[in-house]
């Protein structure tokens, strides 16, 4: 088992030497001006910023890995690491010589320093219950130091990651923070990465230049510009009229981006969409008998919660809705490009309300029942409130009244967290925080996690407990194909709808743009080439 | 005179109390800041932390009573989001918003009131006809499509302007447009009204019967009298477009004052949506005191009535 993970390091060692973007060999120019939706909570210390800021945040800074092509774990930060003990204790091994902004060299202290900050009781950074699972930390070194976990923890990897979405381990420097105090840093943060900070105007502008001589990758770009632009059809306008070169879009832009000669850059299968059925939690004390999907009687309960899904014509939904953009699938969170996904999750659900009647007929609504969809807007995923009125709508097509409800995001997460939203469905779409599915499961549809969005049951947490626990990642694939996916596909806990993919409207200005697979939101700023 | 302005600073304190009072239970009914500021899968221990880190576990009449205290104190709090200091939020917006408001204003008067005389002037002609759609248009015109509009037009298809965002001053051009448009579409219909009531007065006619050139009736006699509400009105919308040019900045990413309070209502930023809000209101109230004072020094009868 260890001679297999250390075979795995080494060749992600070799192929980060072959395979990473060579560093820009013309000096750095010219501005790249970049309009998005969101700065999310415009914070910048590592217990301050949640994550979803992942888009702005990542110039600045660097995790201790990252990934290939192909998705495998490769140096950044640390050169080279080992798992040992099964998962039980990680060691990293610190490049060399690597700089912070401010002239200081990056040691095993700040990396300690960093994690510690993520864990601390109150931080905000979404990495945080998982943090707390180190027993110990001990700097081995200036460059080395070794994390040990009560538990095996074999997807940490994944954890301090450059190349996937909402992975903020960000190492900051120790010293910096303490000599400059916490105001000062979050003035002026200094990272280690290709990107420093210039300015910080909150709501409107956020403002990076190159860092000549990098480590890593000297920037094509001289100064990178953040220009907040909540309005799409704004961020499109400059698009077109060059005030900006690259802008967030959703589906339902790329038509029209490609009418106006616009590219678009694809982050492939990135976010998965289904509808929570609220109240799947039966042994909490908010849990409601009387939900029709989430009825004692197991048997009529997954027949109501199929016939919710036979309602539901997802191909048109996607056409419709996201703009062609993504592809149904059969369960939740499993995307087509998994290794894991077997034919039959990659078929969706059929549409059939013929028979979606039938079974709510079998379950004991032939007139069907009432029912609660909110509509919450979430950061970056403007769409789902379409996706909730276009499934409310199918659902009414088979007997059911659905009440819709528009309801903030701020008002309606104390319900995610105290489990008392029984009876009410809501589109939601998983960002992919990690590329395995239990990664999100565990934050988000864990018995003991601190929120609810999918359903609470034994053999979930089960699945969760034994891939959490299991070091050797052929393993882990066989079970998320073989046991975890039908299991899923049969149980149907939510109106799987599919995955979706992040676009970006890129302008003239912009060539090349190398992208990591699976990393949601744009990424990767320091090796956008400029186009000849 | 000193009297009714003791007065009117009264009141002034009046409103703003009851101001400050709406704003904080307003603010408290539209959800909790720290279900935003944390990650959804943080623990309730997170959340006790950082509720009693902004003061939130305190009960609500005496979270009240420190706010009013504080502001009493010129202490207008800390952002929950930043923790800096609610004040410096807002200088860092006020210079866009003013700067967006004056250039809007001036736009609007400069189309508005010559406009508007030449109008009542040449009542009936085919350019008080076009004035007049100009003004039905502006009025009707909701402020987010003419901004896309102009942006279309003017930044996509002939690239004079920016499309967004605040830079050089040809970045002013289509918000300032946009949020003056309607405004001066008022600004005409008001000054072409005025204007054709104070030529059809007695002194008018008494002045050209007089023999005096027209253009000295016109700008003398008729406009200096004529601007008297004109003013009044400019006045008001100006402090208007300080608080209330939201939907402008929003399509144009204008850095003001205005989207700041927006985009503190949906992040709950208590302090500033409350600052934001007391500070536009301060402003309407200077404003319509001024106005109120302006009035007086322009019309005797009034000043004359109050003495």
């Amino acid at each position: 088992m260890r001679r297999s993970l250390e075979t795995i390091v080494l060749i992600a060692t070799v192929f980060l030497c072959v395979a990473a973007p060579a560093p820009a060999l013309a000096a750095p120019e010219g501005t790249l001006t970049v309009a998005v939706a969101t700065f999310g909570n415009e914070r910048w210390l590592p217990h301050l910023y949640v994550g979803a800021e992942d888009v702005v945040l990542k110039p600045l800074w660097e995790n201790l890995l990252s990934r290939d092509g192909k998705g495998n774990p490769i140096p950044l930060l640390a050169e080279r690491w080992q798992v040992l003990d099964g998962g039980r204790t990680w060691r990293f091994h610190l490049r060399k010589a690597v700089r912070f902004h401010n002239g200081a060299e990056l040691t095993a202290e700040d990396v300690k320093f960093t994690f510690t900050a993520i864990a601390k009781e109150g931080s905000a950074n979404s990495l945080a219950p998982e943090f707390r699972l180190v027993k110990s930390m001990e700097v081995e070194g200036p460059y080395a130091i070794a994390i040990r976990f009560e538990k095996p923890f074999v997807t940490l990897g994944n954890r301090v990651t450059q190349g996937l979405f909402g992975s903020v381990a960000y190492i900051q420097s120790k010293k910096y923070i303490e000599t400059t105090g916490e105001d000062g840093a979050e003035r002026h943060p200094v990272g280690t990465g290709p990107w420093k900070f210039v300015e910080h105007v909150r709501g409107d502008r956020i403002v990076y230049e190159a860092v000549e001589g990098h480590w890593r990758a000297v920037p094509h770009f001289k100064r990178l510009v953040f220009l907040k632009v909540p309005e799409p059809a704004t961020r499109m306008a400059m698009l077109r009229a060059g005030s900006a070169d690259v802008i967030e879009s959703g589906g339902e832009y790329v038509d029209e981006l490609k009418k106006v000669g616009m590219r678009t850059l694809t982050m492939p299968n990135t976010v998965a969409i289904w509808v929570i059925l609220g109240g799947q939690w039966p042994t909490r004390p908010s849990y409601d008998p009387k939900v029709p999907w989430a009825l004692p009687d197991a048997e009529r309960a997954r027949k109501v919660r199929l016939a919710l899904n036979l309602a539901v014509d997802k191909k048109a939904l996607f056409q419709q809705v996201l703009g062609g953009v993504g592809a149904p699938v059969g369960t939740v969170n499993y995307y087509p490009t998994d290794p894991w996904i077997s034919d039959a999750l990659l078929k969706p659900i059929p549409y059939d309300p013929v028979r979606a009647k039938t079974l709510l007929a079998e379950a004991g609504y032939p007139s069907g029942f009432e029912v609660t969809m909110n509509l919450t807007a979430w950061p970056g995923r403007g769409f789902l409130p379409d996706v909730g009125e276009a499934v409310a709508t199918y659902w009414e097509k088979i007997g059911l009244k659905v009440k819709r409800r528009p309801v903030d995001r701020a008002v309606f997460a104390a319900d995610f967290r105290a489990r008392s939203y029984a009876g009410v469905a809501l589109a939601y779409a998983g960002p992919i925080i990690g590329p395995e599915p239990w990664e999100l499961f565990y934050r988000i549809s864990y018995s003991k996690a601190a929120v609810h969005l999918l359903t609470e049951h034994p053999k979930l947490d089960a699945f969760i407990e034994r891939l959490g626990a299991e070091p050797n990642p052929t393993e882990r694939a066989r079970i998320l194909r073989d046991e975890m996916g039908p299991w899923l596909y049969d149980y149907m806990p939510a109106v799987a709808i599919g995955a979706t993919h992040s676009i970006a409207g890129v302008g003239p200005k912009v060539g090349d743009w190398p992208l990591i697979p699976g990393h949601m939101g744009v990424h990767n700023w320091e090796y956008v080439m400029r186009a000849r | 005179m000193w009297r009714y302005l003791i007065g009117r600073a009264l009141q002034m304190v009046l409103s703003m109390l009851v101001v400050i009072s709406i704003v904080f239970v307003l603010t408290r009914l539209s959800g909790n800041p720290v279900h935003l500021l944390l990650d959804v899968n943080a623990t309730e221990r997170d959340q006790a932390i950082l509720t009693h880190h902004l003061g939130l576990d305190k009960p609500l009449p005496v979270q009240y009573g420190i706010y009013v205290r504080n502001i009493f104190m010129g202490d207008f709090g800390n952002s929950v989001l930043t923790r800096r200091p609610v004040t410096e939020h807002i200088w860092e917006r006020l210079p866009a918003t003013v700067e967006l408001g004056f250039v809007a204003m001036f736009l609007s008067v400069l189309i508005g009131v010559p406009l508007g005389m030449y109008s009542a002037v040449h009542r009936g002609s085919v350019l008080d006809s076009a004035a007049r759609v100009f003004a039905v248009l502006g009025q009707s015109m909701p402020a987010f499509w003419l901004g896309l509009m102009l942006i279309l037009i003017f930044a996509v298809i002939l690239g004079l302007f920016p499309a967004g965002g605040r830079g050089g001053v040809e970045s002013i051009i289509l918000p300032a447009f946009t949020l003056g448009y309607f405004t001066s579409a008022a600004i005409l219909r008001l000054t072409r009204s005025a204007m054709l009531e104070v030529l059809g007065s007695d002194y008018v006619k008494f002045a050209r019967l007089k023999g005096l050139h027209e253009q000295v009736v016109l700008w003398k006699h008729g406009l200096k009298n004529a601007l008297l509400p004109v003013v009044t009105f400019a006045v008001m919308l100006f402090v208007q477009f300080l608080g209330g040019a939201v939907v402008t900045e929003t399509v144009f990413a204008w850095p003001g004052l205005g989207r700041l309070i927006l985009e503190s209502i949906t992040t709950r930023d208590y302090p500033i949506v409350q600052a934001g809000v007391l500070v536009l209101s301060a402003l309407y109230l200077v404003g319509n005191l001024f106005v109120d004072v302006l009035y007086s020094y322009l019309n005797p009868r009034i000043r004359h009535a109050r003495a």
